[in-house]
């Protein structure tokens, strides 16, 4: 199948922004966009799925604060009780306020290496992995926007340039994969 | 842009205030005198006492009756009420008087039931009750002969005049005893109801802790409001301009906390109530009897002239920088250009410097001075935690109410979410700071510094756990996620429960070092409460009112009016 994929480069993200809410008001289907750093407020315009990298990070959070309750639990309680200047050392409930920074710690690590991970491999950026973005200056001060033709079978591939060439731009590139 | 104050807004402020001063007046008359004492006849008296008292206290209870009524030869008879299991080793006085000990004990029951209708007996029964036999006796005639003896082995030539005045003042006090026809029993009684013979310092110390309490609470409120204007400017932040009037209007009230704050400082620099031990100058003085070397060890910081030059201090910074703050505004709002906009700026990285020090020795002066004995480095910040934050809660519930009523067209979605976001954060740093504060006085175990948390966690064990579970669990659970953080039925039932947990924070700051295990919450603090915050969202809604809500020539105002993510 043949597609043609119109990239349109951008020096601001208002103006891709702008660009953007034109072209869906339209009807056009902006497949992706990638920038340098977030762009506030550009998912709903182009009908990205809110993340669930929150619920993700609830899980991986709550997985680290039982690990260090189970982990403390037999290391300090059940195989080898220690007394810690006197604290209660029988139980993990009486002795729960010097534990609670280790729940803390052990919290945040799993959560954030959790989230950081998944953040890599749902992004397809792990280190080692080819870079998808079409243009290196994406990463630096540049923003383009994805449009693809099979995504947007009711204007013909004309249509969309001179719709995407009514925006700010500075480049367009095109793209055809036979 | 005029925002006026509605009818139904005013009425249900003062409304609440009034209602507040109703229920104040009917709680502060419903106080237990804790001990009172009831006479019997010429000879015996009965002493009753209602809250929980160690063996200590009771001691110390027996020692100033004595003290008081030294003319007199006294005899106690204790006997302890059968509903305080943990005080049965109390007959160990009198094995003598074991059956005299079970008439009164008789008496007492029935005394019970007579004076059930009345007020003076709680539900529970008096924690005590004392029969004291008081004897008029030649006591003091002996006194006044070693004396003499002693006074002449001395020096013969003072001892004329020192034999008259001896002479003199005892006749004065036969006299009074004898002319005024009082036995000592109607003295002692006389004494007691008189609260010149009783626990601390009698009711007026809860109605004082209350005026500290909620002068504090809401002081803090309108200072959290005056530092989150100050830091807007410092950083230079865009999000928030259409909302600054509102963060002027709530720290215009900070008058009304200063003079309650002022008022009990000045009572109680007058010894008109002993909320601060260390204001109290038998405790610093050597030769008294109450004499407290470890308080007397921090006379250099806390004594009263330094006291004062801090308070006024602090009360002169924050007053200026909040009057010079609203002055700026409203003329940047004449003049425009961003002159005014910088000297702002400049001003108010200026007053963070101030708050910055200021924040800290103020609860230190003003509520851990309480516990004269007892110490904690990051007491200033955990107080200053919860000030910001109930600060952050009046600037959402204002908010909210001004714009449900349509006047804040400018403040939208995202606002509200970034307020929101504030109060979730701030509940973090709060129970953050309180949780490691306790953690690291629980864990080290000095007795010094674990006082404060024993004190608590015996008398007031609900109140104390409960407040840092409702201030951390709710606004943790509930606002967590971005949805609630917009919706206002969520912000506004979070926003009241954290909010009154505040004050309840307060609350366990302040009552256990002035009241110690005699608590009692009642019509009194309620009352008290609703008096305050009526009367403080009343000054807020009329101080807002006097300025356009919107400050027209910010420079950031379109970056604010944009504000969206």
């Amino acid at each position: 199948m043949s597609e043609k994929i119109i990239y349109a480069m951008y020096d601001d993200d208002d103006h891709l922004l702008d660009g953007a809410k034109d072209l869906v008001s339209k009807g056009v289907h902006v497949s992706d966009v990638y920038s340098p750093m977030p762009i506030h407020g550009i998912d709903p315009i182009i009908g990205v799925q809110p993340t669930r990298l929150g619920i993700a990070a609830f899980l991986y959070g709550i997985t680290g604060t039982m690990l260090a309750a189970i982990g403390l639990r037999f290391m300090m309680i059940v195989d080898w009780p220690m007394n810690i200047g006197g604290k209660p050392n029988f139980s993990l409930l009486d002795n729960l306020p010097a534990f609670v920074p280790i729940f803390f710690e052990f919290t945040v690590l799993c959560a954030a290496h959790g989230m950081a991970i998944t953040y890599l491999i749902r992004n397809k950026t792990l280190p080692g992995m080819p870079p998808r973005n079409p243009d290196p200056r994406t990463t630096d001060d540049k923003f383009v926007m994805e449009i693809r033709s099979s995504e947007n079978s009711k204007f013909t591939y004309e249509e969309l340039t001179k719709l995407v060439k009514k925006t700010a731009f500075i480049e367009i590139e095109e793209k055809h994969i036979k | 842009m005029e925002y006026k104050i509605s009818d139904k807004a005013k009425k249900f402020t003062l409304g609440l205030a009034i209602v507040g001063i109703v229920l104040l007046v009917i709680g502060f008359f419903q106080q237990k005198d804790f001990v009172y004492a009831e006479l019997i006849d010429d000879e015996s008296v009965k002493i009753f006492y209602n809250g929980h008292a160690g063996e200590e206290e009771q001691a110390k209870l027996e020692e100033s009756i004595k003290e008081k009524m030294s003319d007199y030869e006294l005899d106690f008879v204790k006997n302890h009420d059968h509903s305080q299991h943990e005080n049965e080793h109390a007959n160990d006085h009198s094995s003598t008087h074991t059956n005299h000990d079970a008439e009164s004990d008789h008496l007492t029951v029935d005394e019970n039931h007579d004076e059930s209708s009345d007020d003076h007996v709680g539900h529970h029964g008096p924690t005590f009750v004392w029969e004291v036999h008081v004897k008029s006796s030649n006591h003091d005639k002996n006194h006044s002969e070693e004396h003499n003896v002693s006074d002449h082995s001395s020096n013969e030539q003072s001892t004329h005049n020192v034999d008259l005045d001896q002479h003199s003042s005892n006749n004065g006090h036969h006299g009074d005893a004898h002319h005024n026809t009082k036995s000592g029993s109607e003295v002692l009684t006389e004494m007691i109801n008189n609260r010149e013979i009783s626990f601390f310092d009698s009711g007026l110390r809860r109605f004082w802790s209350n005026l500290l309490i909620n002068g504090f609470f809401f002081f803090g409120i309108a200072l959290g409001a005056l530092f989150y204007l100050a830091l807007h400017y410092a950083t230079e932040s865009g999000w928030g301009v259409v909302l600054l009037r509102i963060f002027e209007g709530i720290m215009s009230a900070m008058p009304i906390g200063m003079a309650v704050l002022l008022l009990v400082f000045i009572v109680g620099t007058f010894e008109g109530h002993h909320i601060y031990p260390w204001m109290d100058s038998n405790i610093v003085d050597p030769d008294s009897h109450s004499f407290d070397p470890i308080i007397y060890g921090k006379t250099a910081y806390l004594n009263k002239p330094f006291f004062w030059i801090r308070v006024l201090a602090y009360f002169a910074t924050f007053f200026l920088f909040l009057r010079w703050f609203k002055k700026k505004s409203r003329q940047e709002d004449a003049e425009g250009g961003t002159a005014t906009h910088f000297k702002m700026y400049r001003r108010a990285a200026l007053f963070l410097v101030f708050f910055a020090v200021f924040s800290s020795t103020m609860s230190w002066d003003f509520i851990m001075s309480i516990d004269t004995h007892w110490y904690s480095t990051l007491f200033g910040w955990y107080v200053f935690s919860g000030i910001w934050l109930s600060g952050m809660i009046m600037v959402m519930m204002i908010t909210l109410y001004l714009r449900s009523q349509g006047h804040l067209p400018f403040v939208k979605e995202s606002h509200i979410h970034d307020v929101g976001k504030w109060m979730f954060a701030l509940s973090f740093l709060w129970s953050y700071l309180w949780f490691s504060q306790f953690m690291l006085i629980w864990y080290a175990n000095i007795p010094e510094e674990v006082k404060y948390f024993v004190d608590r966690i015996q008398d007031y064990k609900l109140l104390f756990f409960g407040t840092f579970v409702v201030n951390f669990v709710f606004p943790m659970v509930f606002l967590m996620s971005a949805d609630t953080k917009r919706s206002a039925g969520y912000l506004i039932v979070i926003g009241l429960i954290i909010f009154i947990g505040h004050w309840f924070d307060v609350y366990t700051m302040v009552i256990p070092g002035t009241l110690f295990d005699q608590w009692e919450f009642g019509l009194l603090e309620i009352g008290m409460f609703m008096l305050f915050l009526g009367t403080f969202v009343y000054t807020v809604l009329r101080a807002i009112s006097k300025a356009p809500l919107i400050q027209k020539n910010h420079p950031y105002l379109e970056e604010s009016k944009h504000h969206e993510f």
